[in-house]
């Protein structure tokens, strides 16, 4: 599929249908990520303002992914979607999916900054949680565009990434816990932290995910649980 | 055809070499068609299709109107015959013997391969007579327990058994449309065919009626090798185990019916499924 052509069905109305819920999709990436950017600004600079609007945005997301699903429920029974309209179909559902969840992480790490706030301390770890977070948000960005311009190679580049964000985890959550030995009074802390940092880590995985939904829609081939050299072939196939 | 609609046709076609997916089988094969061109007069109607239909499958055929998928059909079991003007040329073999070689009998043919049409077509007769008429003039049975035995047996595979058997000598022609259509698979089947061809054979049927000869079809496929022509592509993904989709007399894209209706090659078969105007 090299390109989305809505406007080629025989029924104008079934174009209208797919672009809204196109739209619709799209609309909820934006607001997913500037919900990630709120959340993650307001961890950084310990706002508790920030955190509270990132909360109440999830909100929001939950009320996008309610009307989207309505909308490939009822394409599902009128249309009897096949092939990339099916694919598309299936693909916005799980995307939908994940971006709902990414929605719910973020709320997450806008929670652990309130909390931070609390005891009137920054975040420890700052340096890998700055890093890691933009590597985050970064990706949830491609995954998105990705999805918008049917692009299977920046979807597998996406996937390539969220590797170095799983290692990079690793790395950082070996570094507080050597700070919490040092001094326990880092501890309660050092959780907050590990906390956000493991939300952002799952961010990272559900970009991966919807990645991997592009290539399905993009490709018509199921690349999840697949090692990334195999999905590199599929996709350039 | 005027000289545009030739030269957009041409179009469609330009880097046109063979059909996508894999139209032959390496085993287990019941019918098999070589290089199949049929013309009607000097119109070109069928293009070179090599197909194999495997025993026990269900091959669906898909395409747009005039695509061909029904003169092909019909070339399986020598209909286009009839058809004066038809010309047919290629290899059409059935479990071994060439159908269209000249000590081919065309009626014991007819019996190995038979055929659902679109509109049930009994004979004005009894329904026990309508199942009865294939046994008893190809002398497959000579006592009437035998042909009544028979005439059970298909009705029962054609899972229209409880339904008649308390009427089997009233006029076929009383039966609703979905229950004629089941008796006319009763009578294809009585003479135990090999191969059984269906054209369009729900497009008269309310959906009950069309559900239940689905269910069938699958039923059926466990004894039988079924081709069937459908314009409904819902009902194609449902019954078969393979697609073949034609356009304009070419046979574009073959495969396994999972894959055509989730990701099929050709952008052809991909634009018919998804309802876009090429």
């Amino acid at each position: 599929m090299d390109k989305m052509t809505f406007d080629k069905h025989t029924s104008a109305q079934f174009n209208a249908e797919l672009e809204d819920a196109r739209k619709h999709l799209m609309e909820m990436g934006g607001l997913v990520e500037q919900q990630i950017e709120t959340a993650f600004k307001s961890l950084m600079e310990v706002d508790t303002d920030l955190a509270t609007r990132a909360i109440e945005k999830d909100k929001d997301v939950n009320k996008m992914e309610i009307t989207i699903d309505k909308q490939t429920t009822q394409i599902l029974a009128k249309r009897n979607p096949a092939a990339s309209d099916l694919r598309f179909i299936i693909s916005v559902t799980k995307t939908v999916n994940e971006l709902e969840r990414i929605g719910d992480e973020a709320a997450k790490i806008a929670k652990q900054a309130i909390e931070l706030a609390d005891t009137g301390s920054g975040p420890q770890g700052y340096v890998e949680l700055r890093h890691i977070g933009e590597k985050v948000r970064q990706m949830v960005q491609s995954a998105l565009d990705s999805f918008a311009r049917l692009d299977a190679e920046a979807a597998l580049s996406v996937m390539q990434q969220d590797k170095a964000v799983d290692l990079e985890y690793g790395t950082a959550i070996r570094s507080l816990v050597t700070t919490m030995m040092e001094d326990p009074r880092s501890i309660s802390r050092a959780l907050n932290v590990m906390w956000a940092l493991r939300s952002l880590e799952r961010i990272g995985d559900h970009a991966r995910n919807i990645a991997e939904q592009v290539i399905y829609l993009v490709k018509g081939k199921d690349v999840r649980h697949k090692k990334l050299e195999k999905v590199a072939e599929q996709v350039k196939k | 055809m005027t000289t545009l609609a030739k030269d957009s046709m041409e179009a469609v076609f330009e880097g046109w070499t063979s059909t996508v997916g894999k139209p032959t089988m390496d085993s287990d094969v019941r019918m098999s068609t070589r290089n199949v061109d049929v013309h009607y007069g000097d119109k070109q109607a069928i293009y070179g299709v090599d197909l194999d239909i495997g025993k026990n499958e269900v091959l669906a055929m898909i395409g747009p109107s005039g695509c061909g998928k029904s003169t092909f059909l019909r070339t399986l079991n020598r209909m286009n015959d009839t058809i004066d003007i038809c010309r047919i040329t290629g290899d059409i073999i059935l479990d071994g013997d060439n159908i269209y070689d000249k000590h081919m009998d065309v009626v014991n043919l007819r019996a190995r391969v038979g055929m659902v049409f679109q509109k049930p077509n009994p004979f004005p007769k009894s329904i026990y007579d309508n199942v009865a008429y294939g046994p008893k003039i190809h002398g497959l049975v000579t006592r009437r327990a035998e042909l009544d035995e028979v005439v059970e047996t298909a009705l029962r595979k054609a899972s229209i058994w409880d339904e008649v058997k308390d009427r089997l000598d009233q006029p076929a022609t009383g039966l609703s449309g979905g229950q004629q259509q089941r008796l006319c698979i009763a009578r294809t089947i009585a003479v135990s065919p090999e191969v059984i061809l269906m054209d369009e054979p729900c497009s008269a049927l309310d959906p009950i009626a069309t559900a239940r000869i689905e269910e069938l079809i699958a039923e059926l496929s466990e004894n039988y090798t079924i081709a069937i022509v459908t314009h409904s592509m819902q009902q194609a993904a449902r019954v078969s185990h393979r697609t073949a989709y034609f356009h304009l007399g070419r046979l574009i894209e073959v495969g396994k019916t999972d894959k055509i209706f989730t990701a099929p090659e050709h952008k052809l078969t991909e634009d018919y499924i998804t309802g876009r105007f090429g």
